[in-house]
């Protein structure tokens, strides 16, 4: 899909996913979409394929059954739905009907993290820290909206599962010009490149975490931002470098539980490979049901909004050697 | 070990063969219940051996000799707690021999394992053993067989029990929905759960119009008697239709050994070397009065 470039720019990234699939469609006549009646993104493709789309009605567990019967037949589904209810009333049928035969089911939804105001039954905040716990599962959180067609495409030659995960995904900021970043599952992103701290973000805090570092760059500071939209498997080798590179400080900045999500999958890697870290701060949700508010007051609130993020990355490097 | 390993040719048997198929198979499990040292879910094992025997030796179109053929019907043992006595049908049919099981069964890295594994063992069809995840996973399957034009029907097997698993019934929307007359869903209704007897905590009926309500067709069985299932296989809708079939098997669990019938004792257990010739022996009694029920 041709796209022109305008950084900042707003697209919608269910758009995205329904052209791409629609797109995929044609060339994999062995690619099925099926939904728990979340099918909007799914029109264009319901339209062209009409026999190779499921909408099942409410029924998440079902829709990942029906999934893995069409995968162990050698179909590639992709599941589409609102991640509260995918990742969380199905996670059982994930692990043991889609991880445990390893099959090729793309796991495909919005509403990760405290987005979409609809209160907490329905903002997925321990997504990443089930689906990472899942063997055979690839984990990713997209916040570029233009990515996610990328990301969908190279899941096409994946011969197990994947989680992708969205925002509210109706209007998202475009980040990286089309063709200018190695975008790559299990590679992360150097979205900006800087010495004297690294920032860690993924998904809808990955723009944030930018913004920070425009606004601390006029203080002098130079911010190393990486978008870490591969939380499994995590890229240690870039964690390791950025260590070595901005002075062992890090700062992780993510909207999902502050403990179970990129914070502590890097954590693990600093423990992991004994790295010398000066500083670490975590950002992130704390262990609260958020209440209703919009994405920013929410963020805000729960001490991970633009402010908190400048205030944390000043604090660790200031840190102490 | 109990009796010679009888390999399938393809051809369809007779009632009296079948029949013999069955015994053998329940001497087989008694076998494996006798000598593996852990637990076998000998009850639920022996309420479907003669439907197992009915689709692996008449109501189904498998080849041990071409195991991914795509025209086969596939099977999902929704009921994944019966697995040995897959294993054994499966074996019978030729799948692999009998004696794989017994010199493996339940050991490390073993294929045979108290649920079945497709990864670890081929000619499976899904990795099952958690209840209620049978029925979606063949929806899939029989919708992926529509897609294609291909004629042939997945059967899944679960326990009545199991369809206290709310995923059952969702299944059974979605099948009714995309009119998979392809799928046929038998449950081994033994009327029993692990602990107890199903009425006193579970008011599953009225079963059977609980599947008509879904829109399924429904075809009632004897479990128990080869002539009942085999007239069950042989009433079913052609695959092109367009309601899925449910054959409810009214069956004992524990069937064919007076001491395990209807014995909520034995869901699971072992059988040290004294109760396995016991168990024989009730066996061997039961075929000796045959029509006993």
């Amino acid at each position: 899909m041709p796209v022109t470039f305008t950084f900042g720019e707003w697209f919608s990234a269910r758009t995205i996913i329904g052209q791409t699939l629609a797109d995929l469609g044609d060339e994999y006549p062995n690619l099925w979409t099926v939904t728990p009646d979340i099918g909007m993104t799914l029109v264009e493709f319901r339209e062209k394929f009409p026999d190779r789309f499921i909408d099942v009605g409410l029924a998440e567990q079902v829709a990942v059954g029906v999934a893995a019967g069409l995968a162990y037949e050698g179909n590639i589904p992709v599941v589409s739905g609102m991640l509260p209810f995918l990742s969380m009333r199905t996670v059982e049928q994930i692990r043991s009907d889609v991880c445990y035969p390893n099959l090729p089911v793309k796991i495909i939804g919005t509403h990760g993290g405290l987005v979409g105001n609809g209160g907490s039954t329905h903002y997925a905040v321990e997504d990443l820290s089930l689906m990472c716990s899942l063997t055979n599962m690839t984990v990713t959180s997209i916040g570029d909206p233009l990515m996610v067609g990328d990301i969908l495409r190279q899941s096409m030659k994946m011969a197990g599962p994947i989680y992708i995960r969205l925002g509210v995904g109706k209007s998202d900021q475009a980040i990286y010009e089309p063709g200018t970043h190695d975008i790559k599952i299990g590679k992360g992103i150097v979205a900006r490149e800087g010495s004297d701290v690294t920032l860690f973000a993924h998904g809808t805090t990955v723009a944030q975490a930018l913004e920070a570092a425009d606004a601390l760059e006029k203080d002098g500071h130079s911010v190393r931002v990486i978008d870490m939209f591969t939380l499994k498997p995590i890229d240690a080798d870039l964690i390791e470098k950025c260590a070595k590179e901005t002075g062992g400080r890090f700062v992780v900045v993510e909207d999902h539980l502050a403990y179970g999500g990129l914070a502590s999958r890097i954590a693990d890697v600093v423990v992991d490979r004994g790295i010398n870290l000066t500083a670490f701060k975590r950002l992130g949700i704390p262990q609260v049901f958020a209440g209703f508010g919009n994405d920013e007051e929410l963020r805000d609130k729960h001490g991970y909004g633009l402010s908190a993020t400048i205030d944390a990355v000043k604090a660790v490097i200031g840190a102490k050697a | 070990m109990a009796g010679s390993t009888l390999v399938n040719d393809g051809q369809q048997h007779s009632v009296a063969e079948l029949e013999d198929l069955a015994f053998e198979l329940r001497s087989k499990l008694l076998y494996l219940c006798g000598t593996y040292e852990g637990a076998v879910h000998i009850g639920g094992d022996l309420s479907v051996a003669d439907i197992l025997t009915a689709l692996y030796h008449y109501g189904m179109n498998v080849d041990p000799n071409n195991i991914a053929n795509p025209g086969r019907d596939r099977f999902i043992l929704s009921k994944g707690h019966a697995a040995v006595c897959m294993y054994i049908a499966m074996a019978m049919r030729g799948f692999f021999e009998f004696d794989d099981i017994v010199n493996t069964y339940g050991q490390l890295d073993s294929a045979f394992g108290m649920h079945p594994c497709k990864v670890q063992l081929a000619g499976v069809e899904a990795s099952t053993g958690s209840l209620g995840h049978g029925l979606p996973i063949g929806v899939g399957m029989a919708k992926s067989a529509r897609q294609r034009n291909e004629s042939h029907r997945v059967f899944v097997l679960m326990g009545d029990g199991e369809t206290g698993e709310g995923s059952v019934w969702e299944g059974a929307m979605a099948a009714r929905s995309s009119e998979l007359g392809n799928l046929v869903a038998i449950i081994d209704r033994n009327r029993q759960l692990m602990t107890s007897h199903a009425e006193e905590r579970v008011a599953l009926e009225p079963y059977p119009e609980k599947w008509a309500a879904f829109g399924w067709n429904v075809i009632m069985a004897d479990g128990h008697d080869m002539a009942s299932l085999v007239a069950s296989l042989d009433g079913l809708p052609p695959a092109s239709s367009d309601r899925p079939t449910v054959i409810i098997c009214e069956t004992i669990k524990g069937k064919g050994v007076d001491f395990m019938e209807r014995n909520l004792a034995w869901h699971a257990g072992s059988l040290g070397q004294e109760d396995l010739a016991k168990a024989m022996a009730s066996l061997e009694s039961t075929r000796a009065s045959k029509g006993s029920k």
